[in-house]
């Protein structure tokens, strides 16, 4: 049961202002982003239309907690299909960015390790200008499986680096101040 | 020709194969290549959903490029959505332009800039990149596998068909390849799931292969560095954790054309995919062989009813 007094009508105004969601308010709820979903097809809690319609009616709480939208892989069907160009899979990152700025604040918990891997691959784009894939797979893997888990990927790393496929280091560029610097302009609310 | 080139973060690690056979083919069919200074990273997939620091990331990039005054080529669909989705929002958007043109110190007019297989199949064009195949990949039977941000969404990406794209299918033909019919050309390998939710990836991906397998495949030829790390690196791994052998070998398609030139398989570098294209290179001009082998088998099997 939906109660209206919990709804937060400002929701849909919020992510509409996010870099992306501008168009979440053109939805008129077709489906047609759902029946195309890849991911849809084998996980029926993935649900774009649903996330869209319950952002529009302003369940805030239960769409920036709701685990469910980690799962988009960001395929661009429901972007190509939508006849009212939404921009669904861009409306998804406005919501996840919320979600991530709620989360840091302590006010929600993110139980999915999607952010874990973007904002270590991000981090060191940020160090590095180059993303250092060793590294932040490592990271990623011990504090997602436990040593144990990250041995278990020890023989792809390996058979990836006799191939001369993974670099041990990173790769830093010359205008890592430059790509610092574009990190404060967009971070400028 | 002349062009400036974005190889991205891939092309120089686990897609060597790609940045190798690109160079190669690109040599041979007269197009130079000017690698852009000091490039960055695009953000990739993992800030793909952080849209201005995504376009900000790779309009550092677009800066690099304008300097050399040259068109710019990207093998690479997930860069070349992110280049593209950035020059575009730098020409329309005076807000976020002002915001890199602050953070680089520079003005930006924009840059024409394209997917390396919309260079070759319509600026070089497959007449003219045919005419320099010096010999037929008959007995190679493959599917075209575009997934997904060659071809979409079609305001970044405009030339091909968002939902049933012909291009490398064309390009394939054209070598003497066979390239048959796949509904799942454009459907996700699930690329961006690959580290978060790793099951899910591996069952898109595994829905590849049994297409692939279902139309009588023996390869896949693929424009992205992101499918052929799902399709040829996980490969293995897909099979084991879904109980079977896959073995199926996943070519860019900057090697199977460069195998059409006659190019080396060290120059193509496909001793660097995760599976083997030996036996697939065997097949090359023994279709007839293989066609009565099938003949024969069922031959056998209507003996055995």
């Amino acid at each position: 049961m939906i109660k209206s007094s919990e709804l937060d009508p400002n929701f849909k105004y919020e992510i509409a202002k996010e870099p992306g969601g501008e168009n979440i308010m053109k939805c008129f709820n077709c489906t047609g982003c759902t029946v195309g979903c890849p991911v849809m097809e084998i996980d029926k809690s993935y649900n774009p239309r649903r996330i869209l319609r319950k952002a529009l009616l302003g369940m805030r709480k239960e769409v920036l907690t709701d685990d469910s939208m980690w799962h988009c892989a960001s395929c661009y069907i429901c972007f190509e299909r939508c006849p009212q160009d939404v921009k669904i899979t861009e409306v998804i990152g406005a919501i996840r960015a919320i979600a991530q700025r709620e989360a840091k604040a302590g006010k929600i918990k993110i139980g999915n390790n999607k952010p874990l891997f973007d904002n270590l691959f991000i981090d060191s784009v940020k160090s590095n200008g180059k993303w250092y894939e060793a590294g932040v797979s490592g990271t990623f893997m011990l504090k997602t499986k436990g040593i144990g888990g990250a041995i278990g990927y020890a023989p792809m790393g390996l058979e990836l680096f006799k191939k001369g496929k993974l670099s041990i280091l990173p790769h830093k560029i010359k205008g890592t101040k430059e790509i610092k610097r574009i990190f404060e302009e967009v971070e400028k609310k | 020709m002349k062009l400036a080139y974005y190889p991205g973060c891939t092309l120089h690690g686990t897609a060597r194969e790609y940045d190798a056979s690109t160079k190669a083919v690109c040599k041979a069919a007269g197009v130079d290549l000017v690698e852009i200074e000091d490039w960055n990273c695009c953000g990739a997939l993992e800030a793909i959903f952080d849209k201005e620091l995504s376009m900000g990331l790779s309009a550092r990039n677009n800066f690099k490029a304008q300097k050399t005054g040259l068109d710019l080529v990207i093998p690479c669909s997930i860069c070349s959505h992110n280049l593209s989705r950035a020059d575009t929002a730098m020409k329309k958007d005076e807000a976020f332009r002002k915001k890199i043109e602050r953070a680089l110190g520079e003005k930006y007019h924009g840059v024409k800039m394209k997917h390396l297989l919309d260079v070759i199949v319509n600026d070089i064009g497959i007449d003219a990149i045919s005419g320099k195949f010096k010999r037929s990949l008959k007995g190679i039977k493959a599917v075209a596998y575009y997934g997904c941000l060659l071809v979409r969404p079609s305001e970044v990406s405009k030339f091909d068909n968002p939902e049933n794209p012909m291009s490398l299918d064309n390009l394939i033909r054209s070598t003497g390849a066979d390239c048959l019919p796949f509904t799942q050309k454009t459907k996700c390998c699930g690329g961006n799931l690959l580290m978060s939710k790793q099951d899910y990836a591996f069952i898109l991906t595994k829905k590849l292969f049994d297409e692939a397998k279902a139309t009588g495949a023996n390869c896949i030829v693929v424009a992205c560095p992101m499918c052929h790390m799902l399709l040829d690196g996980q490969q293995t791994m897909i099979g084991k954790v879904h109980n079977t052998v896959i073995e199926m070998p996943v070519l860019y398609f900057t090697q199977l054309i460069g195998l059409a030139m006659g190019l080396s398989e060290k120059e193509l570098e496909l001793d660097k995919n995760m599976v083997p294209a030996s036996k697939l290179i065997g097949s090359i001009g023994k279709e007839a062989k293989v066609e009565v082998k099938a003949a024969s088998k069922a031959q056998v099997a209507e003996a055995a009813e």
